[in-house]
């Protein structure tokens, strides 16, 4: 889909997404800065903004994963305000969200597969977390790994698919119907571009607590 | 759809960078500050349990402290309230000598009143006796009464006491002996000759004789000789039994 501007920098090529990340980025960080620049126990109302987002994601995590939730909640909370903007920026005329590129939506995903592994090992052993992937019995080994990869992909391209339809399709009703007509499907992008934030958020925080706690559902059972 | 490995390792690396810049930039401050916040309020609201326990504590002091004071008021007032009746009582019974005091006094201001009121009745019952008497005597006193009478001062100048004597002796040194003679009657020249003779055996000097007359006496006569008088009338009698009822009462 990197059908607008790219350019190369020696071997790598430097696409719209990435381009288009960068400015995500960048104002992630200038939003993020100007809301924490001034800190005070009495708040500022971007300071209370802020707080208050900070705030329902860590109790978010905090009802998943409540003893290893600060360890996990940089990473959760970058991948949904990351989405939540990467999925509505596309509402801006002359910008495509990222996320209807599969290379992004696959680099997430990769990145979640890793840190379920990471976060695993990191609070469990290695010796602990891949004895998980026995029980409850050996003979399940096979579809424990299969089901590690089948996820990842199910996150890619869950979000790379309705991100790209939604654009396509209100890209399609602009041209059949012209001026006005895609307001509809441009709310309902809305709606979906915050949905799916949520669901990919929300499935890689499972994966994740599932990943830290599985010692301790094992050790229960 | 298609897969582009550039964008792929650079989207991991953006997207690593992005978590290590919201880590540093926003979650790490954010959290430190809602930390700080809810320490803050932590501090607040255990200072405020603290203050309310200290207030409970205060005010449970003070509530025993006040059933300490109402304790001691109540108390203080039950010996107000004794000392009050003990008061009312001795006040009671001053006013109740000072009553029985005064009643005496009334009693004896009116015994004192009846016996003034009775003296001065029987003073006026004597008053009226004798002048009664002496109305009775006026009606029936006549020129033998009063010669008897004229006898009886005779017959008392002659059994005169020595000491009248020597006192009507003495008079005569000196000079003239007036002697004033007043009675009911006019007296005849007999008596007056009697008389003067009887009074000059009696006083060595000459005498000078006034005879005077007064109804007042009822019947008999008085004689002033200097500070000297010799009654021998009804009047006199009459005031001396009035004078001796007062004394002999």
């Amino acid at each position: 889909m990197e059908n607008g501007f790219t350019f190369a920098i020696g071997p790598v090529v430097i696409g719209l997404s990435i381009i288009t990340t960068w400015g995500i980025m960048l104002a992630i960080t200038i939003i993020a800065w100007l809301s924490t620049r001034h800190l005070d126990i009495l708040p500022s109302s971007l300071q209370s903004t802020a707080e208050g987002i900070v705030a329902a994601i860590d109790e978010a995590i905090a009802a998943v994963a409540p003893e290893h939730g600060r360890q996990i909640m940089p990473f959760i909370a970058s991948l949904w305000l990351f989405l939540v903007i990467a999925n509505l920026v596309g509402l801006i005329p002359g910008l495509h969200s990222p996320t209807r590129d599969l290379s992004v939506t696959s680099a997430l995903a990769v990145l979640v597969f890793f840190s379920v592994h990471w976060f695993g090992i990191k609070t469990q052993g290695l010796k602990n977390y891949l004895h998980h992937y026995l029980t409850p019995s050996p003979v399940l080994l096979p579809f424990h790994i299969i089901s590690e990869f089948t996820r990842t992909l199910a996150l890619a391209i869950r979000l790379f698919g309705n991100m790209m339809s939604l654009e396509m399709a209100a890209m399609l009703i602009l041209l059949v119907a012209g001026f006005l007509a895609p307001i509809p499907i441009l709310m309902l992008h809305i709606i979906e571009a915050l949905v799916q934030a949520y669901i990919f958020g929300m499935l890689a925080l499972i994966y994740l607590a599932g990943a830290i706690q599985s010692q301790q559902l094992n050790s229960q059972e | 759809m298609e897969f582009n490995l550039s964008t792929f390792v650079l989207e991991i690396i953006n997207f690593l960078i992005l978590i290590w810049i919201l880590q540093r930039l926003f979650y790490k401050p954010l959290l430190e500050v809602i930390a700080k916040r809810k320490q803050f309020i932590d501090q607040s609201l255990n200072d405020a349990k603290k203050l309310q326990q200290q207030a409970e504590e205060q005010r449970s002091f003070y509530e025993n402290r006040q059933k300490l004071w109402e304790q001691e008021k109540q108390a203080a007032t039950a010996a107000l309230h004794q000392q009050f009746e003990i008061e009312r009582r001795a006040q009671l019974d001053r006013l109740n000598a000072d009553l029985e005091q005064e009643r005496q006094k009334a009693k004896v201001t009116l015994s004192k009143q009846q016996q003034e009121l009775q003296q001065q009745a029987e003073k006026q019952a004597l008053r009226n006796g004798a002048k009664f008497a002496g109305m009775l005597l006026q009606q029936s006193t006549g020129p033998e009464l009063e010669a008897r009478l004229f006898t009886l001062l005779m017959d008392n100048l002659t059994v005169l006491p020595e000491a009248c004597r020597q006192s009507l002796i003495a008079l005569g040194i000196k000079k003239t002996v007036p002697v004033k003679l007043t009675s009911a009657y006019p007296l005849t020249a007999e008596m007056r000759q009697q008389l003067e003779q009887k009074l000059g055996t009696l006083v060595n000097s000459p005498i000078n004789f006034q005879y005077h007359q007064d109804q007042a006496l009822i019947a008999g006569l008085r004689m002033d000789i200097g500070a000297w008088v010799l009654n021998a009338n009804l009047q006199h009698e009459l005031v001396g039994f009035a004078e001796i009822s007062y004394e002999s009462e």
